[in-house]
């Protein structure tokens, strides 16, 4: 073999190795809605239901419900994280890129906020006042924003296939979830709160893959992530919990409940398939660009229906069966491009 | 052992604009880090590799690794930093703590 054959292959490879971890984030995040749905029915969740709304209502209560969930997430993703980077030996490097705020961990931080109070919170939000599919739906516009962000700031290159494959699976997300959302847009009385969470979930995470990705360029996948749901974690539990207590909502009380044997291995659940959903997201930009890595992961919408039936035995519609063909489609249009297009990625 | 994070230890090693290949940024960076094994010298050169994809360094020659310097058979890649790898550095190491 000569050597540009060689080359070829080698950048054939780390391509590769980008689309099985952005494939690998979109299996994960669908497993992850298993545990994300469950947890709200369990008896220290529904029982935090009950009392935050003798306070402040069913909207409120249904907002601070999610950001106690919300933080219990962060917290069990960091837990599962921190086993990771220890096998990895990677702990000594955490601590050095925290120590490196302005080129490497103040991306980090922002990235936090962007993906946690916004995006996660917004999509909680979204699932309360009008419905699952509807956060699913809103959620899967996020590529275009991180898209055009990493075009517009970072100078990415977007090839018009890959443009026209991220389309084809936005579009391929709306007609799995069409017909549940339009049920849902009819029947919801306080829809627009929704609709800003919804639209808070879609800009939140497009934001995040730009701004972590200006951290990755200087710092390793897996280090910044832990640090970014670090952050996340400091700011539901010193920020967004005490300011709750403070308003009159026990949270700590119920946060607290959580470390029944049920809940927290639900909640364990969780934070395993969403830290390395994360991760393997993370892993994906270096490789193979945030406009890309986005689209593919994407895919997550699929997988959730997927999880869905298979755990819960839900019947799918006709059209998940549409839907999913346009997803698959798309990410086989993107992943078959010519891997020399690809080469450098700005 | 170096106090700033690894791929900005790469891109230091690299900022004197002389070219180097791959297997001589890594063992530096080995050494820098105490990363001894395998698996550290093969996370080292993934590093490199993603510096290079977004074009931090710049590939100027490669050739088959026939001695087994780095990993027989394998291919050799030789880099240079670029414009952006040097603002990018200059950024990080003006503001690292």
């Amino acid at each position: 073999m000569d050597l540009q054959a060689l080359r070829q292959k080698e950048h054939q490879k780390r391509i590769s190795k980008g689309y099985m971890w952005a494939l690998l984030c979109a299996i994960l995040w669908g497993l992850w809605y298993i545990p994300g749905n469950l947890v709200w029915y369990t008896d220290p969740m529904l029982e935090a239901w009950g009392a935050m709304a003798a306070i402040g209502g069913d909207s409120m209560a249904l907002v601070v419900v999610a950001v106690v969930i919300t933080a219990m997430n962060a917290l069990t993703v960091v837990i599962a994280l921190f086993v990771w980077n220890g096998v990895l030996g990677n702990i000594g490097e955490i601590w050095r890129t925290t120590k490196a705020f302005k080129p490497c961990s103040m991306w980090f931080l922002f990235a936090s906020v962007f993906g946690g109070p916004v995006a996660i919170l917004g999509s909680f939000i979204a699932m309360g006042f009008v419905g699952g599919a509807f956060a699913a739906v809103a959620a899967l516009l996020y590529p275009v924003i991180g898209s055009l962000l990493a075009y517009f700031w970072h100078g990415e290159k977007i090839t018009k296939r890959a443009a026209v494959s991220i389309m084809v699976i936005v579009v391929g997300g709306f007609v799995i979830f069409g017909g549940g959302v339009l049920t849902e847009l009819k029947s919801g009385s306080v829809g627009w709160i929704g609709y800003i969470g919804g639209l808070m979930a879609a800009t939140g995470w497009g934001i995040e893959g730009a701004i972590a990705d200006k951290g990755l360029d200087i710092s390793g996948a897996d280090t910044g992530l832990h640090i970014r749901f670090l952050a996340e974690f400091g700011i539901w539990w010193i920020i967004a919990l005490p300011l709750l207590t403070v308003m009159g909502y026990p949270v700590f009380t119920y946060a607290l409940a959580a470390f029944e044997p049920l809940t927290f291995g639900i909640l364990m659940f969780a934070g395993i398939t969403f830290g390395f959903c994360y991760v393997s997201w993370y892993k994906s930009f270096p490789l193979i660009g945030v406009g890309r890595g986005q689209g593919i992961a994407n895919l997550y919408g699929l997988f959730a229906v997927i999880s869905i039936i298979l755990f819960f035995g839900q019947v799918p519609q006709w059209t998940i069966l549409l839907g999913g063909a346009l997803c698959i489609a798309g990410s086989l249009m993107m992943m078959t491009e010519e891997s020399l297009e690809l080469e450098t990625l700005r | 052992m170096s106090d700033l994070p690894r791929k900005v230890r790469l891109l230091e090693i690299m900022q004197d604009g002389k070219e180097r290949w791959n297997y001589e940024i890594v063992k530096q960076a080995q050494e820098d880090y105490g990363m001894n094994s395998d698996f550290g010298r093969d996370t080292l050169n993934f590093e490199i590799i993603e510096l290079a994809a977004i074009a931090f360094f710049k590939e100027v020659d490669i050739k088959v690794d026939e001695d087994g310097i780095y990993k027989k058979d394998f291919l050799l890649h030789k880099y240079v930093i670029t414009d952006d790898g040097k603002a990018r550095l200059s950024d990080a190491c003006m503001y690292a703590i």
